[in-house]
């Protein structure tokens, strides 16, 4: 038994009984008695820690989640009175439980945890504090501890279901597969007893067999899967019967998988693993480069599947992937008149992955190019009598005017996919495709203003329709007009709310990068970082977003979706989406760093007044709130959402610690995307400027191992290997990081060297042409002392990188916008004179002629007009490139 | 098109889509508690480039009245990936997961009145019929037809 409790928590009879009732109060909601009944407790024992817990405790659960205006000052308030409790009476669990489930109210996991650990301390056997502990241990990955609470529960409550259940999963994410499988068959017999419903028991059998699979117990687990498909208890369909074929695979069973994959395709004509896994399953092998006589194998078994589900796709698709030679181009011809008949505007989406096969891509354009001809003479694709439907050659057109323009085209013609869609626009001038397939075409051409108004022309031909919407929005984003983009995007969001406002509650990542990218475009760095923080915040929601089904999955028993929920969180943010925010708000972090004037705005006079407006609208929502609070003194009922306190990214930018924050950004990507170069190369930047020698050093060798020809690692081996020397790095370490990386030696000793060689390794890839021009800078301008400036480039200097920089715009390069507007921002950075800056526009303008960036508006709808109309070739120069 | 189970890693090309196409949108969690609820019932139309190019969410009523009966959340094939029957194949397949491993007897759906081409497709090609009429059940105030598809009338005339 429990020793009688320490003085200071004991209370008189009236007090402990208005403690009970408080108790009770709590748990009824009724908060504003419960507040009552403590208050008169606390007027006489100010100091009763579990008194002040609980009012805490009742304060906070009267309040809205999220914290509101008016509410958050009361939230301040509960948790500092939470905390005082716990230093009023430091060895009661009723004040360490409270801590625990305000920082849980606030998604303080790790603090949670430590409050709940310290609960159970006081009170060990206390079921509510045992089962919330054990969800923050697997919420904050503690597994071994996880396993502890789960057992010392089952202890207490061995009966039940769920308890060796719970224990059970423990030990599989703890990576005990053996003790899990132990446990369940000492306790299955308890199943069928307890009333769990067949979907449940289902749930349990399908982790069971999974189970033994991870453990490589194939025959086991297909002996238990048979066996729950015989009572009944698993259905075979989908899933099941899929787990039956890989175990009889494994176990050399190959007839029976081959049936079992049969059964699949019948149930699911159109998934393609279950044809793979049937040609495995054949001993027939695509994935790794197929002998002739495996391929013809592998045809005529697709060609039987063809023909046995003819609506399907897939085996005719796969056939297309396999084949090669005059036996793909007898293939895809049909594949493509079928989609081309059909009008099926993703045909070119579709049949562009096998592009990445040039000789596939080359017989693909010949094959259009024969059937427009063809449709043009007489309107047929049979050898009968049978005549084309007349959108045919409209599709055929869409088709070649994509192809023709596709950056893996070895001589893109931007012209002829515009003279195309020209004719196809006059036959029918109402087809959003059409004008969806030219703003691709320029937005190609680099020409991003044209394309925005293309999608426009599009988006106004079907105002209904979302998709089309959010594409004008998007291309209207890229060409730099935020506003324009919002007033569309509104037309399909919540009316009370902003656009944004309204995007961002969604988790509308596609959206936040592009804004976030426009604004950064722009120049608005401020902004830009605000939506990129915005996306990180998505991705902690969405890590946040796991914590109630640790309980849930548990009731519901849905043990194997809740273990792949597991192993999706932990590489969450290994998502293309977070990768692409996190890497361009460090190069903004790493940018003001350098430069801290970047964080002083620019603004436009209209862009200040616009500001002013806005500022004052905050006010007058914060003034609101806070009436409406005092009006009422219920925070509940009036829920304006606490306004942003930092609407214009201010905060955001003013940042003491530019390097720190990037460093957050940073980690998810060190442990989740670490086969990224890139990954690298920005964790370079960070550690540099940081001097942390051996951090910096990791991301280069790490980054060097996984492509040591990286342009941007170019120009970081070089700045490393220059600054090395001079450093306060002791010798030691710096034989060993050249030791280990000997290229760090041979470029100290002759730098220019490196670089020229990296060129002529590279001399028709425009962005090595960039990372040699950046190469050379760092060796020019690296100082021989440590604690100098860079040293400025001369004149002739500057002559020497603008001479690479030039090479991008050769006539055999292919050329790549991207890359020519960063050597124009590396040029400017290098001061070069106004005279250079346009010389080098003018070179890329030369070999791009629509792209917007590198000439005026006027220019460019000058130039597409004649490009248009094909009347003339501009200053000589063709439009193909 | 690649037509299958969806799993947790598709939930995100999932909310894109969704986005992408249909005025009514969910946070992640509501995907969450659809796969970690009825994981056989979601399937997704995945692009040769991985993307998830159509989707079909949907549940078991949690307090049928009577017999098991599941719902479509929502199903949606973003615009240029029409015209080649997705969500025809996609609804196909959440129906028979729902008929093998839940035992429902029906399905329904909801489908706003205005959205002819939709209620074409759950009508003639796959045999829904309108059972009621919702008033203003969407946000902007239009209404909703419901629809449900009883699955013996399979059963009896094969």
């Amino acid at each position: 038994m429990a020793s009688a409790p320490p003085k200071h928590r004991q209370l008189p009879d009236k007090e402990a009984k208005l403690f009970k009732e408080l108790l009770v109060q709590y748990e009824h909601k009724q908060y504003k008695k419960g507040i009552k009944a403590a208050d008169s407790i606390l007027k006489k024992f100010p100091n009763h820690g579990e008194t002040l817990a609980l009012k805490a405790l009742t304060l906070f659960s009267g309040l809205p989640m999220p914290a509101t205006a008016a509410s958050q000052p009361k939230q301040d308030e509960a948790e500092a009175m939470a905390k005082t409790a716990v230093k009023k009476d430091i060895t009661s669990h009723i004040t360490w439980h409270v801590l625990g489930i305000m920082a849980k109210g606030r998604k303080d996991w790790e603090e949670a945890s430590r409050a709940f650990a310290m609960a159970r301390k006081q009170d060990s056997d206390n079921l509510p504090i045992i089962r919330d502990s054990i969800s923050l241990y697997l919420h904050t990955r503690q597994y071994e501890a996880a396993v502890a609470a789960r057992h010392h529960y089952f202890l207490l409550r061995p009966n039940v279901r769920s308890s060796w259940l719970g224990l059970m999963v423990a030990h599989q994410l703890n990576g005990n597969n053996e003790e899990a499988l132990e446990l369940y068959d000492a306790m299955v017999g308890t199943i069928n007893a307890d009333g769990a419903s067949p979907s449940e028991k289902a749930q349990i059998m399908l982790n069971v067999v999974k189970v033994c699979m991870e453990m490589g117990r194939d025959g086991d687990g297909l002996r238990r899967l048979d066996r729950a498909i015989r009572g009944k208890i698993l259905s075979p369909r989908g899933e099941v019967t899929q787990l039956r074929a890989e175990m009889l695979s494994k176990l050399g069973r190959m007839e029976e998988a081959v049936e079992a994959y049969r059964e699949l395709i019948k149930q699911n004509p159109d998934n393609l693993g279950y044809y793979t896994g049937y040609l495995r399953a054949k001993g027939l092998d695509v994935a790794s480069s197929p002998s002739e006589q495996t391929t013809s194998g592998v045809l005529a078994e697709l060609d039987q599947f063809a023909q046995t589900y003819p609506k399907s796709t897939v085996p005719k698709r796969m056939a297309l992937t396999v084949s090669s030679g005059s036996e793909f181009r007898t293939r895809v011809k049909p594949y493509l008149i079928n989609g081309l008949e059909k009008g099926i505007p993703s045909l070119f989406v579709d049949v562009k992955s096998l592009y990445q096969n040039p000789e596939k891509m080359a017989a693909v354009g010949e094959i259009v190019e024969e059937l427009i001809e063809s449709l043009q003479k007489d309107s047929s694709l049979h050898d009968d009598d049978s005549v084309a439907p007349p959108t045919t050659l409209l599709w055929a057109y869409y088709y070649l005017a994509l192809h023709l323009s596709h950056p893996l085209h070895p001589n893109p013609s931007f012209k002829r996919s515009l003279d195309l869609l020209e004719i196809a626009l006059k036959h029918t001038p109402t087809l959003p495709e059409v004008y969806m397939a030219k703003a691709m075409v320029l937005k190609r051409a680099g020409d991003i203003m044209g394309a925005a108004e293309t999608m426009e022309e599009a988006r106004l031909l079907d105002g209904q329709d979302r998709f089309l919407n959010g594409k004008a929005a998007k291309y209207w984003l890229r060409a730099g007009e935020v506003k324009k983009a919002e007033e569309l995007l509104a037309m399909f969001t919540k009316k009370d709310i902003s656009a944004m406002s309204d995007l961002t509650d969604l988790q509308c990542l596609w959206f936040l990068q592009e804004e976030g990218d426009s604004y950064r475009r722009n120049g608005n760095l401020a902004m830009a970082l605000k939506r990129y923080q915005a996306t990180a915040t998505v991705f902690q929601d969405y890590e946040d977003d796991q914590y109630d089904f640790h309980t849930y999955c548990l009731r519901r028993m849905t043990i194997s979706a809740y273990l792949s929920l597991m192993r999706y969180e932990d590489q969450l943010r290994s998502h293309p989406a977070y990768f692409k925010s996190a890497v361009a708000a460090i190069e903004i972090y790493t940018s003001i760093h350098d430069d801290p004037s970047l964080t002083e705005e620019k603004l436009s006079p209209e862009e200040e007044a616009e500001r002013k407006k806005a500022a004052k609208k905050a006010q007058k929502a914060d003034q609101k709130a806070k009436k409406a609070a005092a009006a009422s003194g219920d925070a509940k009922k009036e829920d304006t959402p606490a306004p942003d306190p930092d609407p214009t990214g201010e905060l955001l930018i003013k940042t003491e610690t530019p390097l720190e924050d990037a460093y957050k950004l940073w980690v998810p990507l060190e442990r989740m995307a670490s086969g990224r170069v890139e990954t690298w190369t920005s964790g370079f930047e960070i550690e540099m400027r940081r001097k942390r020698w051996p951090a910096a050093y990791k991301c280069l060798l790490a980054a060097y191992s996984l492509d040591a020809e990286d342009p941007t690692l170019h120009r970081q081996l070089v700045t490393f290997a220059q600054a090395l020397p001079s450093s306060d790095v002791p010798d030691a370490l710096k034989t060993a990081f050249t030791d280990r990386l000997p290229i760090l030696s041979i470029i100290s000793s002759s730098p220019r060297d490196f670089t020229a060689d990296f060129l002529t390794r590279h001399s028709s890839s425009p962005s090595h042409i960039l990372g040699a021009a950046q190469g050379l800078i760092a060796v020019l301008s690296a100082s021989s002392t440590p604690t100098q400036e860079k040293k400025a480039l001369t004149g002739g200097e500057r002559k020497e990188v603008i001479a690479i920089l030039e090479k991008m715009a050769g006539p055999d390069i292919h050329p790549e916008i991207g890359a020519m507007r960063r050597g124009i921002e590396v040029l400017k950075a290098l001061q070069g004179t106004e005279g250079e800056v346009q010389a080098f526009k003018g070179l890329c303008r030369g070999r791009v002629p629509l792209a917007g960036v590198f000439s005026s508006k006027e220019e460019v709808e000058a130039r597409r007009a004649k490009e248009v109309n094909g009347t003339a070739e501009a200053n000589g120069v063709k439009a193909d490139v | 098109m690649d037509i299958r189970q969806a799993t947790i890693d598709d939930l995100l090309g999932m909310q894109n889509a969704n986005l992408l196409n249909l005025p009514e949108n969910y946070t992640f969690k509501y995907y969450l508690y659809h796969a970690l609820t009825w994981p056989e019932l979601s399937y997704v139309a995945v692009d040769p480039q991985g993307r998830v190019v159509g989707y079909i969410l949907s549940k078991m009523e949690e307090e049928p009245a009577g017999e098991p009966h599941g719902h479509v959340t929502s199903i949606s094939v973003i615009r240029p990936y029409r015209r080649l029957g997705l969500a025809n194949r996609l609804m196909r397949q959440a129906q028979e997961a729902m008929v093998a491993h839940y035992g429902a007897a029906q399905i329904t759906l909801h489908v706003r009145k205005s959205n002819r081409a939709a209620i074409s497709l759950y009508r003639d090609t796959l045999g829904f019929e309108v059972h009621e009429v919702q008033k203003s059940y969407y946000a902007d105030g239009e209404d909703a037809y419901g629809m449900r598809y009883d699955f013996k009338q399979t059963a009896e005339a094969a």
